[in-house]
């Protein structure tokens, strides 16, 4: 057997280990479920899809400093005895390696009531969805630090989807601002 | 040979089917180092095999292995220890002081390592990921030519990465010092001349520098390049020798395993000398070869 044919044995075992690695997708919720959860109360909800314009895109960049990657904002309006009560935005970041799907609710002030994880993808770094982290949005407005290691804690081992999270909340804080108010 | 690659295939397959979860401290690139570091408690453990070939003369192939494990101190220090392999064949190419006879040493055991690294800066957090590692080594044969050879080697390097695009996109820079003492034993048989097979002591000064991209294309899957100066320097003649190699990269982390493949070709070299009857003249062949290629797999627990 010639040299290269033994280095073709490095491929030929990676190959088929990553042909049949499985796909690590965790669903604690739907979009309805994760509407109770977060506005229990509500009868409720009006769709509100929002299409970014450059402009607005600019303005959320530049308030929240985080990048917009997409300029569909897929929002929701609680309503609680006929009136608004609050806004269920639904969105995705990355991990590590793939998206979390998440929804954060704001209150009628604009500040958070809380943050759930729908679709959790990654292999690793799932303590973002423990209770007493995802609680340290709460009562988070537009403007706020929402910097790891600041006011929100970092999770040793989960640090990008810690920092991919936080950013995001910040940058549905900044869009909440700039499109919604 | 065959058997024993065969051994460490069948030995990283093992791993692959056993291996628990933990957090993975991936390595994106072949021979770059990031600057993050593995949390606190976790373990790693890493094969890597570099295949080495071609000098433009006669047959020349090597490998390297190098098998480590990796320990989460804190979440800033992370240490390793490394058991280091090496098999060489080397036939039609004598270079007087570097290789002085054909060889097929097959894989051997060829010394240990152990290093440290610590992380100033998290390239998710402080915007900029700044770290140090160092490491020292025995070593007990000839990485050129398969003889025997004792060296004792210190490294201290400078890792920096950041990262763009919601750290989809990696950059690292390293830099590099490489301290050498070594001592080429006799060989058994041989009737060398000092010309031929030096065993008076000698200390050598390597400058290294890397940079490299890589970039997530798909879920799990980050492709990128790479590219390494490496350089040598020693009393007698000053800069001894000189090569840069690039090339290209590809990543797969999956749960709790992961893989980098790197080729890396040389790209343009030099030094002091070239070997006698050496015709591409643009690269450093005596030490260096004009391919090389490295394979690394982690499993985390």
């Amino acid at each position: 057997m010639s040299n290269y044919d033994r280095w073709l044995m490095v491929p030929a075992l990676i190959i088929p280990a990553v042909a049949s690695a499985p796909a690590y997708a965790v669903q604690y919720m739907n979009v309805e479920q994760a509407q109770k959860v977060l506005f229990p109360a509500a009868e409720g909800f009006e769709a509100r899809t929002i299409q970014l314009t450059a402009e607005q895109k600019s303005a959320i960049e530049a308030s929240s400093g985080v990048r917009v990657r997409v300029a569909e904002i897929k929002a929701w309006r609680a309503i609680q005895g006929g009136k608004p009560s609050g806004w269920f935005l639904l969105d995705e970041v990355y991990g590590k390696h793939e998206f979390i799907t998440y929804a954060v609710a704001l209150g009628m002030d604009g500040a958070v009531k809380g943050v759930e994880i729908l679709d959790y993808r990654e292999t690793h770094g799932s303590e973002v969805n423990n209770a007493k982290w995802r609680a340290q949005f709460t009562g988070k407005k537009a403007g706020d630090t929402l910097k790891l290691d600041e006011d929100i804690k970092n999770i040793s081992g989960a640090t990008l989807s810690c920092k991919h999270l936080t950013d995001g909340v910040k940058r549905l804080l900044a869009t909440y601002a700039t499109v919604l108010k | 040979m065959m058997s024993k690659l065969n051994k460490v295939m069948m030995l990283g397959t093992v791993f692959m089917a056993t291996a628990g979860t933990a957090q993975a401290d991936e390595a994106l690139f072949g021979y770059l180092r990031g600057a993050e570091t593995l949390p606190k408690g976790a373990n790693e453990v890493v094969q890597h095999l570099t295949r080495r070939w071609d000098k433009g003369m006669g047959e020349y192939t090597a490998y390297d292995s190098k098998t480590e494990l990796e320990h989460g101190f804190t979440d800033r220090f992370t240490g390793a220890a490394y058991l280091l392999g090496q098999a060489v064949k080397s036939q039609g190419l004598q270079i007087d002081g570097y290789i002085p006879a054909d060889i097929n040493t097959g894989m051997q055991l060829s010394g240990v390592e152990l290093s440290a690294k610590y992380n100033f800066l998290s390239p998710a957090k402080d915007d900029f990921g700044l770290a140090a590692y160092v490491s020292g080594a025995y070593k007990r044969l000839d990485r050129t030519s398969g003889q025997k050879k004792d060296a004792y080697q210190v490294e201290a390097w400078l890792l920096a990465q950041k990262n763009f695009l919601d750290d989809q996109l990696v950059w690292v820079g390293n830099v590099g010092l490489e301290s050498t003492y070594a001592v080429r034993l006799p060989i058994a048989g041989a009737n060398l001349t000092e010309e031929q097979w030096p065993t008076t002591p000698e200390m050598e000064i390597g400058i290294l520098a890397g940079t490299g991209l890589s970039y997530r294309v798909a879920p799990n899957w980050f492709v990128g390049a790479e590219m390494m100066y490496d350089s040598e320097y020693e009393t007698q003649v000053g800069r001894e020798r000189w090569s840069v190699q690039a090339g290209p990269n590809v990543h797969y982390g999956a749960k709790d395993w992961w893989f980098t493949a790197t080729w890396l070709p040389q790209l343009a070299g030099g030094g002091f000398e070239t070997y006698p009857g050496q015709t591409d003249t643009s690269l450093h062949l005596i030490e260096k070869t004009k391919q090389e290629f490295r394979v690394k797999v982690g499993f985390n627990f």
